[in-house]
């Protein structure tokens, strides 16, 4: 974390060596260039990336006004030794917010068949699944909102984790188990970038003394994720194949919205149950998820401790125009055993809702060929009465170099809920990458 | 007498009209031209594996380039098949895979995978004339618009080709209101085609600059698309292509998005 001279020297080293390289590398579109890949063995790519955020407005709390500035060179490799597929992804970064240098391993993975049914890939790798657009139900793989509201590429906000994924395939159903050893939360917000509310308090708060330090559940076998997934395609509407899931997750909540008897946050066990639908509909896609979270500690009556809850989603995309793109989903949470929880809560007034809606909204448009693209996601909640909007363009200079330019942008009537603590870390922020 | 010469003529007709089929008989059915043309194009063998280039140059000048490999398999010939593509440049959007369950006649089924993320985006239908990863073709170009939402016109035959004019069915569907096809009469392949707006004006040419017979099926081995308004064009090259490799149905499925089939993406021999 701290500013090493090491991990400096690492990242200039690794700039200078594999720039000029590439550079030429990369105009190279010679008659022999097709053979490359295969001869090379090795595929080498990547990116040297700088982005800056600002606070659209101070946040007292918090001492930087910047919520990003960093430069990160990425490197990744992709080799295969037989039918072993190999791949890595590490970043290096200096960042300007957390003041240091720091390495970040996005991937690393071996990925091999067991049989000619089951693929196994083992290792550091990020896991999706599910159907909602920015909104997670089934998919209870670590997310990364620090990098996801300060303005990085979508792709951080998609944390890896080190797991095990068997994957059997059939010919009406497949199955993925993914085994996480160890739990591996949310990078939340802690109050380092951004500070938030805490009810405890009943004021907003940051670090150094509002930062949360979890009590992590401890390394064994019993206190590992366990996720899986069985899923499959059938003709249930007509002539379109429809997706159809079921899910299972046994572990923690990701975030630790839990306080324990030493008055620390703490991520309480959950049980979680699901399925999801997608296919065509008129000439969009349509889709709907359902997860049933079951806090194992709670019966409803510890309000230190998160309700189990009912999650449910259902969206709709479709193109209006050509290169103009709709998505609208509507989502709700339903707190269950609310009557228990505000028996015991002392009438707490910042008890959340029993029901919490969620709208949202995408909205994309590409032009100039697709190299420059628009694209507008809103959060809106009509029971919190709190929003988040995203808006972005991004210019594609060549298939080297692009820009960025984007907002994370929060707001709510009240001070406690979802989006309305975070007004503050509304920010604007710039990114140039170069890709290799 | 007259009953010899009767079965004389019908041999001789018999065996003209042998000789038209097996050389060239015009065709005159502009529907069964185009079914034939649509075949070529589009059906080669049952299954079919190809690299791809493409070189996107716009009216500035200034290029970009996708390189990608394609597999397909036929469900029936002339109706349904499945596509799957695989990109490998450039780095942004390299082990992105695109998988299309074409339905002629029907709403095809779209899957994007983004590896960045693991995930896999069904795209919807609608979009099929926009463009191909910031190329001028259009996804269409790629995997075939049925022919089944054009009506079809034989206007010329000369001596190389046959001239079909083709209008969508639903004028609302596309964003041309003909376009005119220029097919190869020995080989089937449509080797130009020009689209024309509601002024009847050409605004899009795509070109046949070579093919080659590959196991035995005219193939297009460089084609180009010209975007005459805008002046920007693309060339796409093909290498590597090889016809009927046994794919099995099981090839365009989600865990091919996940873990792209190298048995089938490798060149080979």
């Amino acid at each position: 974390m701290g500013a090493k001279i090491t991990p400096r020297y690492w990242l200039l080293i690794t700039i200078l060596c594999t720039f000029p390289r590439y550079l030429y590398a990369a105009d190279d579109w010679g008659d022999d260039a097709w053979g490359e890949e295969e001869k090379q063995g090795t595929a080498i790519h990547g990116f040297i990336e700088t982005a800056v955020g600002d606070r659209v407005s101070d946040d007292t709390l918090v001492d930087d006004a910047l919520s990003l500035a960093e430069v990160r060179a990425r490197l990744e490799a992709e080799t295969y030794q037989g039918a072993l597929r190999l791949s890595g992804k590490v970043d290096l970064y200096a960042d300007g917010v957390e003041r240091g240098f720091d390495i970040y391993l996005r991937e690393a993975v071996a990925e091999f068949s067991l049989t000619d049914n089951v693929d196994v890939r083992a290792g550091h790798q990020v896991l999706t699944w599910g159907t909602g657009d920015l909104l997670f139900l089934n998919d209870l793989f670590a997310k990364d909102w620090v990098s996801f509201f300060s303005g990085r590429d979508d792709e951080y906000l998609k944390a890896p984790s080190s797991s095990i994924k068997v994957s059997a395939y059939g010919e009406t159903a497949n199955i993925d188990f993914v085994w996480t050893p160890v739990f591996n939360s949310d990078n939340f917000i802690s109050g380092e970038r951004f500070s938030y509310f805490s009810p405890q308090t009943g004021t907003q708060v940051a670090a150094p003394s509002g930062k949360i330090v979890p009590d992590e559940p401890s390394e064994t076998f019993s206190h590992g994720e366990f996720s899986a997934r069985i899923y499959g395609r059938s003709h249930l509407l007509g002539r379109s194949s429809t997706e159809w899931a079921l899910y299972g997750y046994r572990g923690f909540w990701k975030q630790p919205n839990g306080i324990n008897s030493n008055n620390q946050a703490y991520f309480s066990p959950l049980t979680s149950l699901g399925a999801s639908l997608r296919t065509n509909v008129a000439s969009g896609i349509g889709h709907t998820e359902l997860a049933w979270y079951n806090s194992v500690d709670d019966d409803g009556s510890n309000p230190l401790i998160p309700n189990s809850q009912i999650r449910f989603l259902m969206g709709y995309e479709q193109e209006l125009v050509p290169k103009l793109t709709l998505g609208v989903q509507y989502y709700f949470e339903h707190i269950l055993d609310y009557d228990a929880l505000s028996a015991h809560d002392g009438g707490s007034i910042y008890r959340p809702d029993e029901h919490r809606e969620l709208w949202t909204m995408r909205l994309s448009y590409r032009a100039l060929q697709d190299n420059l693209t628009f694209n507008w996601f809103s959060f809106y909640s009509p029971t919190d009465q709190d929003y988040y909007h995203r808006p972005s363009v991004k210019y594609r200079f060549n298939d080297q170099v692009n820009l960025t330019l984007g907002g994370n942008v929060f707001g709510g009537k009240q001070k406690q809920t979802f989006f309305g603590q975070f007004e503050d870390a509304s920010n604007l922020y710039a990114r140039l990458r170069w890709s290799y | 007498m007259s009953k010899f010469i009767g079965i004389k003529s019908l041999l001789i007709v018999m065996a003209v009209s042998a000789l038209n089929t097996v050389y060239a008989t015009e065709l005159t059915d502009a529907n069964a031209i185009v079914s034939k043309a649509n075949l070529v194009a589009y059906y080669a063998g049952n299954d079919g594996r190809s690299e791809a280039r493409m070189l996107i140059t716009d009216a500035q000048g200034r290029e970009q380039k996708r390189q990608f490999t394609i597999l397909r398999r036929d469900r029936e010939e002339g109706g349904e098949q499945d596509f799957l593509v695989v990109f490998s440049r450039p780095s942004d959007v390299r082990n992105t895979v695109f998988l299309v369950a074409k339905k002629p006649g029907g709403d095809d089924d779209r899957w994007l995978y983004l590896p960045g993320l693991d995930l896999v985006k069904r795209i919807s239908a609608g979009d099929k004339r926009t463009s191909f990863v910031g190329s001028h073709y259009f996804y269409e170009d790629v995997s075939g618009r049925s022919i089944t939402e054009d009506s079809h016109q034989l206007l010329e035959t000369s001596d190389k080709y046959y001239v079909i004019e083709n209008k969508p069915l639903d004028p609302n569907s596309a964003e041309f209101s003909r376009y005119i096809a220029w097919i190869n009469k020995a080989s089937f392949l449509p080797e130009k085609i020009e689209y024309q707006d509601e002024n009847d004006k050409v605004y899009r040419r795509v070109e046949v600059l070579a093919s080659e017979v590959i196991q035995g099926h005219e193939t297009v081995t460089k084609s180009q698309v010209s975007d005459l308004r805008s002046g920007g064009t693309t060339t796409l090259a093909f290498r590597f292509q090889h016809y009927d490799l046994g794919m099995d149905q099981a090839v365009f499925s989600e865990r091919s998005l996940r873990k792209p089939p190298r048995e089938w993406l490798q060149r080979g021999e």
